[in-house]
């Protein structure tokens, strides 16, 4: 047993060392350009869905999932821009009160039956009824009737109106300048009579999108298949017979199976193959950046000591040496001192707003009260701080360095390591935590997302705050609701760079960087672009495969011994987690 | 051992002849040295990250070179320092849980085995309880009860958990000591059972618990490396081995150095260990035989 145990990792570190990737499975018309129909494509998740209803969803793996069935009114294209779908056009009062929604004719469900407006508003009905366990449902708190009709005080929900079988408006009881926004995402979205007018867990997914889910083909928590809705209302598409979708599947093994073929397209590779893919130059041009949807930031609890102190945040703030984060950090990540990533409409890549200055800092940390000399290393904030981060999670090396910028400027933090879940909890809850980096990720492409979610003082509460700085500032709170109200889109986003500029300044959070995720394509999945908000949109997709190029895993052990030892050693090194 | 035992001179002769046992006493020794005096000597700090110097032109970590002689870890500080570093948490660890659980194991297995009968039953039956309860979960329960982990608290799980083994085996080497002559004579001639115990049994047990105790030190290495590994050790930026290898296998592609330092340093005090707590056993075991 102790000779075996000696064995295993010499055994590991030589076969890590190897050659890291084999060659890429090739397209076998790389030359031409017009989409090819047919063919299965498999995708991989390391997540699991829950629940494939949009009514009730909301993970992040779903939302890929739900872009594939059901179709919307509208929806964002490719720049992120919103598009009508279901909808022909579109027309929206002068008053910004009504949008009138004018659709598509003959537009089939799954089921083959007709999509008509009596469908939409019905599944809007169904969405936001009282008995739905809707997550989302506050988002869509501007439409008419929406109290009455949640608490269930009214019968239909009077803001939407069907004006004919093919037009439905949408009236609100205010202006509200995100509406359109998240009317695109999926919570509304139509959904089959099947689905009935209340929602029922026990429901099989039919929609009108791309393709629908092959009956009893969804195994919980362990794959399901889509096949092409033949209905499908544009014309053509989609290119690919079907696509297989395999869940809950561990890194490692998603590694495994992409590198021999059996997976065609992967967005949960970690950093560090990544950065390998990327080094190998057969394989570089075949991994792909989503846009930056998330922003990172140490975010400073404005209800706990020390960071009732304004100062010392804006100490913190100056403190943090991005470009050394950077340097640390893997390139899915770019250093950042604003509220807004990339993605979101808004983003200004010129504002600079926190940045590093170790001078500012300390000259903050004097006017907070807590004078610290560098050169004695006596002063500073006379506690240790409390930092609360996920163990063995990416955020145990930012913490460190966190550590180390701010012991410069005279603030103690000690690492307190929990699990998840505890962190979920704590996190998100008042007066529980001084400082952690929980981030936030794009729900929407807009800064209405960011600022009224983040740093609104409507967002503050006891439990699942998304407010998790406990942070309230009047200004920000009077710009955030003139930016709901303010339908002209310039002097609308001029409302949120003067919060961004606000909040870099109060420092509720310390802002770190932008986050996005990368994703490698098989040379033979064609025409696929990462979507700037629904990760996977393949229904432009098409698939080039040569004949039977999936490797047979043991005539690959066969010709490459030392490649299999080697990626069976990766596999069992990385196993526990990316 | 395949060849044949060597019975000739005293334990420590026959300890000075075995070539295995002198190496890994002299491991054990090289390894003092560095974790007691590399982190005093070295112009490298195991806590803080060298942005200007530690970083390789790739972005990278630092493979090894001049400057940093192992190369630099993920957040670029240098790991050989922070091995050194390691490597008195590593011993202090092992060597503190081992005296305790040695400690505990002998009180227990002493009085098992000569009063047996009730005694005997309940304390080995605490042991099975012991031995049947899931390690790792008792470790991260405390873990997590105590709030955060430090290294008193991990010797302590250590310490509290290792003397299992060494309870049986030395409750079994009481039960033989207790029907011998030398014992039975004493007990005839009154002598308190405190001075049989202390002056008769205890020092027939040392031998078999010295060799325990070695062989034990390299358990609590690989225990303790475990347990940071997994995350239920000492919390960061404190360097552990276990969890520099966890450090490591993420960036093993890209700096393997970061995963064989930390690995080679376990496998290497392991195996001095164990070298050392076999050569005690052969030393030992044939002045054991001689006597009977």
């Amino acid at each position: 047993m102790r000779a075996l145990g000696l064995f295993c990792p010499v055994v590991l570190m030589i076969a890590a060392c190897s050659t890291p990737f084999p060659p890429p499975i090739g397209s076998s018309h790389p030359d031409e350009t017009a989409p090819r129909r047919g063919g299965t494509l498999h995708l991989a998740s390391f997540a699991d869905v829950r629940t494939l209803d949009p009514a009730v969803a909301s993970d992040d793996l779903a939302s890929a999932m739900f872009e594939e069935i059901f179709a919307g009114l509208v929806d964002y294209d490719a720049q992120a821009r919103i598009v009508p779908d279901l909808a022909r056009r579109f027309e929206v009062s002068p008053d910004g009160l009504t949008y009138r929604f004018f659709m598509r004719e003959g537009v089939r469900f799954h089921d083959g039956s007709e999509l008509t407006a009596a469908d939409v508003k019905r599944s809007i009905e169904r969405a936001l009824h009282p008995t739905t366990p809707n997550p989302a449902a506050s988002l869509y708190d501007t439409i008419a009737g929406f109290d009455a009709y949640t608490s269930g005080k009214a019968e239909h929900l009077d803001g939407v109106v069907v004006e004919g079988q093919y037009v439905v408006a949408i009236r609100l009881k205010e202006t509200d300048s995100r509406f359109l926004s998240v009317l695109a995402l999926h919570p509304l979205r139509p959904v089959c009579p099947s689905a009935g007018d209340r929602y029922k867990d026990t429901w099989e997914p039919c929609g009108a999108g791309p393709y629908k889910l092959v009956p009893g083909s969804w195994d919980r928590g362990r794959s399901l298949v889509l096949t092409r809705h033949t209905g499908y209302f544009v014309p053509g598409l989609p290119y690919i017979d079907s696509i297989e979708w395999t869940l809950s599947m561990n890194r490692a093994g998603e590694l495994y199976a992409f590198e021999d073929g059996n997976i065609d397209l992967t967005h949960d590779l970690g950093d560090a193959e990544l950065e390998a893919l990327r080094a190998d130059p057969r394989w570089a041009r075949f991994v792909s950046a989503e846009p930056d949807r998330t922003v990172d930031g140490e975010v400073m609890n404005t209800e706990i000591p020390p960071f009732d102190n304004i100062e010392v945040r804006r100490a913190v703030a100056s403190a943090i040496d991005r470009g050394q984060y950077h340097s640390y950090k893997p390139e899915s990540l770019s250093p950042s001192g604003q509220a807004l990533p990339p993605a979101v409409v808004g983003y200004d890549p010129h504002f600079v707003g926190q940045t590093y200055d170790y001078d500012a800092a300390l000259a903050h940390m004097a006017k907070a009260g807590f004078p610290y000399d560098p050169a004695t290393g006596k002063g500073g904030y006379p506690r240790a701080i409390p930092y609360l981060l996920v163990r063995q999670g990416a955020t145990e090396y930012t913490a460190q360095i966190l550590q180390q910028d701010l012991a410069k400027i005279g603030l103690r933090l000690e690492l307190h390591l929990v699990n998840w879940p505890t962190f979920l909890s704590l996190a998100y809850t008042r007066g529980a935590v001084a400082m952690a980096a929980p981030g936030w990720a794009m729900d929407y492409p807009d800064p209405s997302d960011f600022f009224e979610s983040l740093f609104s003082s409507k967002a503050i509460q006891g439990e699942q705050s998304s407010n998790t700085a406990f942070y309230r500032s009047a200004r920000v709170d009077d710009l955030v609701e003139r930016a709901r109200h303010e339908l002209d889109p310039v002097a609308r986003l001029a409302l949120f760079t003067e919060a961004n500029h606000i909040v870099c300044d109060d420092a509720p959070w310390a802002f770190t960087d932008t986050r996005r995720f990368e994703d490698v394509a098989q040379p033979y999945v064609r025409g696929f672009k990462p979507h700037p908000v629904w990760t996977f949109y393949t229904a432009t997709t098409w698939l080039d495969r040569p004949g039977s190029a999936r490797r047979d895993a043991l005539g690959f052990l066969w010709s490459h011994p030392a490649q299999s030892l080697h990626t069976a050693a990766r596999a069992r090194l990385s196993g526990r987690s990316w | 051992m395949t060849r044949g035992r060597d019975e000739r001179g005293s334990p420590s002769e026959r300890f000075r002849r075995n070539r295995p046992a002198l190496l890994g006493l002299a491991l054990i020794g090289a390894l003092v040295i560095f974790a007691a005096l590399f982190p005093l000597l070295s112009s490298h700090d195991p806590f803080v990250s060298d942005f200007a110097h530690g970083i390789a032109p790739s972005g990278g970590p630092m493979p090894p070179g001049r400057a940093f002689l192992l190369g630099t870890d993920r957040i670029f500080r240098d790991e050989l320092v922070r091995l050194a570093y390691g490597a008195r948490l590593s011993l202090f660890i092992a060597l503190s849980a081992t005296l305790l659980a040695t400690l505990v194991g002998a009180v227990v297995g002493i009085l098992a085995g000569y009063f047996g009968g009730t005694t005997d039953f309940v304390l080995m039956r605490v042991v099975d309880v012991g031995l049947a309860f899931p390690f790792l979960l008792l470790v991260m329960a405390i873990g997590a009860a105590l709030g955060k982990t430090t290294p008193e608290t991990i010797l302590l799980v250590l310490g509290l958990t290792g003397w299992l083994g060494t309870s049986r085996i030395i409750r079994s080497k009481t039960i033989q000591l207790r029907h011998a002559h030398f014992v039975v004579a004493s007990r005839a001639l009154g002598q308190s059972t405190t001075r049989i115990l202390t002056l008769h049994v205890l020092p027939n047990v040392a031998g078999p618990l010295t060799v325990l105790a070695t062989l034990s030190v390299a358990q609590m290495i690989v225990a303790e490396s475990v347990l940071s590994y997994l995350g239920a050790g000492i919390a960061p930026p404190t360097p552990t081995w276990g969890h520099m290898l966890f450090e490591g296998q993420d960036v093993v592609l890209v700096a393997p150095w970061t995963l064989v330092a930390p690995a080679v340093a376990i496998l290497v005090s392991v195996l001095a260990f164990n070298l050392v707590g076999e050569g005690l056993r052969d030393a030992l075991d044939a002045q054991q035989m001689g006597r009977r």
